[in-house]
């Protein structure tokens, strides 16, 4: 009696299990760990950069004393303090030597996560990227009517993101350069000695604010539902950029909402 | 208020914060996270500290010379005035067997050494120069630092500046209680008649204008380390 009922209910929820799914459920664009770590990093570089600034205007030029500096042309013109945090060198010296460790420990988690989860994937470079890059440009110039089909990101997205973190790696190994130049001289030996890995860290931490600029700016331009992606996780594939056939700031309207019926591809 | 208004509303505010917190000094409430997070950096800077390390610059480099930056807190450079304070001495005391009261003479006839190095400044400047002087841990030696000896105040006539050290940077081989400079003796610019010069710590813990050289067993902050600028100041 009791194994025949059991029975019945386990047929039951299996057959529930094999069609709801399939319509309902939706797994999130971005892991949990991905949308945590992506804000953390958005408030620990915003801190890093601004007081950065902060402390890059107590001398804002890169020459030693009595030497010449070949490659700044804005020596001695201080970053606009609405751009930097700290207020004065040493608050900014202590703000940047905390939220280190914020970015820091976040890529490692970031990085971390995405080599054992596998999401380091949808990352790396590929054959072909080149190419796809280039057929991303023609479309955005118009020289191309239709998007290129893509996966989870475009050829330049990938790319972008791709960079990032080995930005950011490098962004603290010269950090540390700067940190320590004579407990860690060979480190920064490796950069040019201690002036040119002031350079370089600044240097990288522009293409940082560059690439970050550029992100913010595509996604409102091109893919505002993906925000939605990186708050909760949900993400509407029938208004992908390759579903709407979005160039920045000009894109189809998003086909109404398909009633539930198995077309989900 | 649905979920969409309440996360965009939420960000709004961020932004918003974030915006105002532009050129300040961040919130109160920060100040002792930010000391936590010193105190942990001091930590890990003491335990990379390694008496090995050394800041070396090719023998053919430039010097720096007069584009070295002169710097003080009193309102003239100051200058030990022997009439009225009588023959200048440094006085090496605190934690030791022999105390010293060492006049200038007394100092250039003591083991020195010459080093070109770099002046690593917080600020984010460097500048080089050859610095003629006596090791620290000679000093110590001589005067029998007892194991007592943890830190060092440097202290000096330029007003009440002092910075105190840990030991380990303060034995270090390329600090020095230099008397020349760029193989002149010590302008008054440069702290004469005698400095601590280190490329190990940062300029403002390099005290100049020097009268008192004091082992201790526990730290006894100092003028910019007490204004707020980390007490470590390790390069």
């Amino acid at each position: 009696m009791t194994t025949a009922a059991g029975q019945a209910l386990g047929d039951t929820h299996d057959a529930r299990a094999a069609t709801t799914p399939r319509v309902r459920r939706r797994a999130a664009r971005h892991h949990w760990i991905v949308r945590v770590t992506h804000w953390v990093n958005v408030v620990a570089l915003g801190l890093m950069v601004t007081t950065g600034l902060r402390i890059f205007n107590a001398y804002p030029a890169f020459a030693r004393r009595g030497e010449s500096f070949c490659c700044y042309p804005f020596s001695g013109k201080p970053i606009p303090s609405s751009l930097t945090f700290g207020g004065w060198l040493a608050g900014a010296r202590n703000w940047h030597f905390a939220a280190m460790w914020l970015l820091f420990l976040n890529g490692l988690v970031y990085v971390g996560f995405i080599y054992l989860h596998g999401e380091w994937r949808d990352l790396v470079p590929r054959r072909g990227d080149i190419r796809d890059s280039w057929e991303m440009i023609k479309f955005y110039v118009f020289a191309r009517p239709d998007h290129p089909h893509q996966g989870k990101h475009n050829a330049l997205q990938k790319s972008a993101y791709f960079s990032m973190p080995i930005l950011g790696a490098l962004a603290v190994l010269t950090g540390i350069a700067i940190w320590k130049p004579v407990q860690f001289a060979p480190l920064t030996a490796v950069f040019g000695g201690y002036v040119w890995a002031r350079y370089w860290h600044f240097l990288i931490m522009l293409a940082l604010v560059a690439l970050t600029v550029a992100h913010v700016v595509m996604v409102f331009a091109v893919d505002p539902y993906s925000i939605r992606s990186m708050v909760t996780g949900g993400y509407d594939e029938s208004k992908s950029p390759e579903a709407r056939n979005a160039r920045p700031f000009f894109w189809r309207q998003p086909a109404a909402p398909r009633s539930g019926g198995g077309t989900n591809s | 208020m649905n979920r969409r208004r309440f996360v965009t509303f939420g960000a709004g505010s961020v932004a918003a914060a974030a915006l105002g917190a532009c050129d300040s000094f961040g919130p109160k409430s920060a100040t002792s996270l930010l000391k936590f997070a010193e105190r942990k950096n001091e930590t890990l800077e003491r335990w990379l500290f390694s008496n090995g390390s050394r800041n070396s610059v090719k023998a053919g480099a430039r010097l720096s010379g007069r584009s070295f930056p002169r710097y003080f807190i009193s309102k003239t450079i100051p200058m030990w005035d022997e009439k009225q304070r009588g023959v200048w001495r440094l006085e090496v005391g605190g934690a030791v067997r022999t105390p010293l009261s060492l006049t200038l003479d007394d100092l250039t006839k003591m083991r020195s050494i010459t080093q070109k190095v770099d002046h690593f400044c917080v600020e984010g400047w460097t500048a080089r120069a050859e610095w003629t002087g006596v090791r620290m841990s000679e000093l110590a030696r001589i005067s029998g630092a007892t194991s007592d000896a943890q830190y060092v105040d440097f202290q000096s006539f330029d007003s009440d500046y002092h910075e105190s050290w840990d030991i380990d940077s303060a034995l270090h081989p390329q600090t020095l209680v230099a008397y020349g400079m760029d193989r002149a003796m010590l302008g008054p610019g440069h702290g004469a008649p005698a400095r601590v010069h280190s490329p190990v710590k940062l300029g403002y813990k390099n005290t100049k204008y020097l009268t008192r050289i004091l082992f201790m067993p526990s730290r006894a902050g100092g003028y910019w380390s007490d204004r707020g600028y980390e007490w470590y100041g390790g390069v």
